[in-house]
């Protein structure tokens, strides 16, 4: 029996609320312990993500989300057996309830922010330019004009970034107070200054709504897109993860490469 | 069908027009046919020495601006950059390489770029 | 996102695609049947590995000129 996995929720029980997901096909909570694995039964394991079958399976996460703590499992993951599913549920334990305490009566948020990147380098470019003679270009050999352009371009990356970070700043100071954990992207593209998802308490949700609403105003220039609440999908922290190194060799890899690239001046997560 | 995981935005098209540009671009895989495989390993190596060059151009920045490079020294490191700069050029060219393709997805990690 | 069929225009779609299909609790294992998404991100990785390797074997082969004409 192919049992397709929409999340893992908190509670052994049965499902009060009668929902429907893939294929129509009725869903349920398979109980280990005092945890549970919400399934349905499906024929076919789908290839390719539909926009149906995609929006069919947040549905069905929303309305867990209502009465549970749930951890969503992603898109398509369909297991084979019973059997199957309560020894994954067993090895998974641990780190399984470790998620659902942590992440228990949370919420996700996810908040990104558009800013005129053009403007903001045309005034770094003010700003320079107002500080330094000019050179005299013509007298400077190819090699010296090439170091002069790549100095240009350092200055005025670094500058950007720095006025990238200030704003960012801000947003932690309003935030610190309301958001238990985040995760925010700096700088995805030259444009997309912010791309953020916080995990927020219940109860903290309208503090940190009307924080979001003074950062907005603080401001206007800047454009803003405000996503949530959601079940926890940025924030789920599994131990076990399928990868082709082993831990000790991963994590001196992962050293290794995040340190390069701090000096190319990629982003780091 | 969505009722509480909703999207509030003042600009719909240009978050879209972003998340797009963001997503990655590159084909993940990389072609183990025989005619392309050339292709591959030039890839890669292009994309380990653009890194290093990469390293390179940064850290001589950094000394431009902590003053620290004489007149000379500038203007010999400059000549450096530039030949190698122009020399990557060249190599890109001959493999048909675009500057988008000289990366490495390394998942969790991101671009190593 | 590969394999999405239909490209939507609409932030809400991208949104929650963003997060089922990339996110969330991920399960390996010879029981899972199917994935969303193979793991073709960590092939860069692997290649990164071997690839001082594989360039070895290349040595002689004569595609391999212009590389050592840039040395």
């Amino acid at each position: 029996m192919k049992l397709y996995l929409y999340g893992i929720i908190d509670s052994s029980n049965q499902i009060k609320e009668t929902i429907y997901g893939l294929e129509g096909a009725g869903v349920y909570n398979i109980p280990f312990c005092d945890i549970g694995a919400v399934v349905s039964e499906i024929g076919q394991p789908i290839q390719e993500a539909t926009e149906g079958a995609v929006l069919e399976h947040q549905a069905v996460v929303e309305k867990l989300m209502a009465d549970f703590t749930v951890l969503p499992v992603r898109f398509q993951t369909v297991i084979d057996g019973r059997d199957n599913l309560l020894s994954m549920m067993q090895s998974y334990y641990k780190d399984l309830k470790d998620n659902l305490e942590r992440l228990h009566n949370k919420f996700e948020f996810g908040i990104k922010v558009i800013w005129p990147a053009g403007k903001v380098k045309e005034n770094i470019v003010k700003a320079i330019k107002s500080n330094e003679q000019k050179m005299s270009e013509s007298d400077a050999s190819a090699s010296k004009r090439f170091m002069k352009k790549k100095f240009d371009k350092y200055r005025m990356d670094k500058e950007f970034e720095a006025k990238a970070d200030k704003f960012i700043k801000v947003m932690d100071i309003f935030f610190s107070k309301f958001t238990a954990e985040k995760r925010i992207e700096k700088l995805k593209t030259e444009n997309l200054l912010l791309d953020a998802v916080y995990l927020v308490e219940k109860d903290k949700v309208s503090n940190f709504r009307e924080a979001f609403e003074h950062i907005k105003s603080a401001r206007p220039d800047f454009k803003y897109l405000f996503s949530g609440p959601w079940p926890a999908y940025n924030f789920v922290v599994l131990s076990k993860k399928s990868g082709l190194l082993r831990e000790p060799e991963q994590a001196d890899l992962f050293d290794k490469v995040t340190q390069s690239q701090t000096l190319v001046g990629a982003k780091i997560i | 069908m969505i009722t509480s995981g909703i999207v509030e935005t003042d600009a719909a098209e240009e978050f879209i027009e972003e998340i797009e540009k963001s997503q990655d671009v590159l084909p993940k895989k990389i072609d183990a046919n025989p005619k392309t495989v050339e292709k591959g390993l030039a890839k890669l190596v292009l994309t380990l020495i653009e890194l290093i060059r990469k390293l390179l151009e940064k850290q001589a920045m950094r000394r431009v601006e902590a003053g620290s490079l004489s007149d000379e020294q500038i203007e010999n490191v400059g000549e450096t950059l530039m030949k190698l700069e122009n020399k990557m050029e060249e190599l890109k060219e001959i493999f048909g390489l675009k500057d988008e393709e000289l990366n490495l997805n390394l998942g969790p990690l991101g671009d190593l770029m | 996102m590969n394999n999405v069929m239909v490209k939507s225009k609409d932030v809400t779609l991208l949104e929650i695609l963003d997060r089922v299909l990339d996110k969330g609790v991920v399960i390996s294992g010879d029981m899972v049947i199917s994935v969303a998404d193979v793991d073709l991100i960590y092939l860069g990785l692997k290649v990164l590995l071997s690839s001082v390797e594989t360039i070895e074997k290349l040595r002689g082969s004569p595609f391999v000129g212009p590389m050592q004409e840039a040395r």
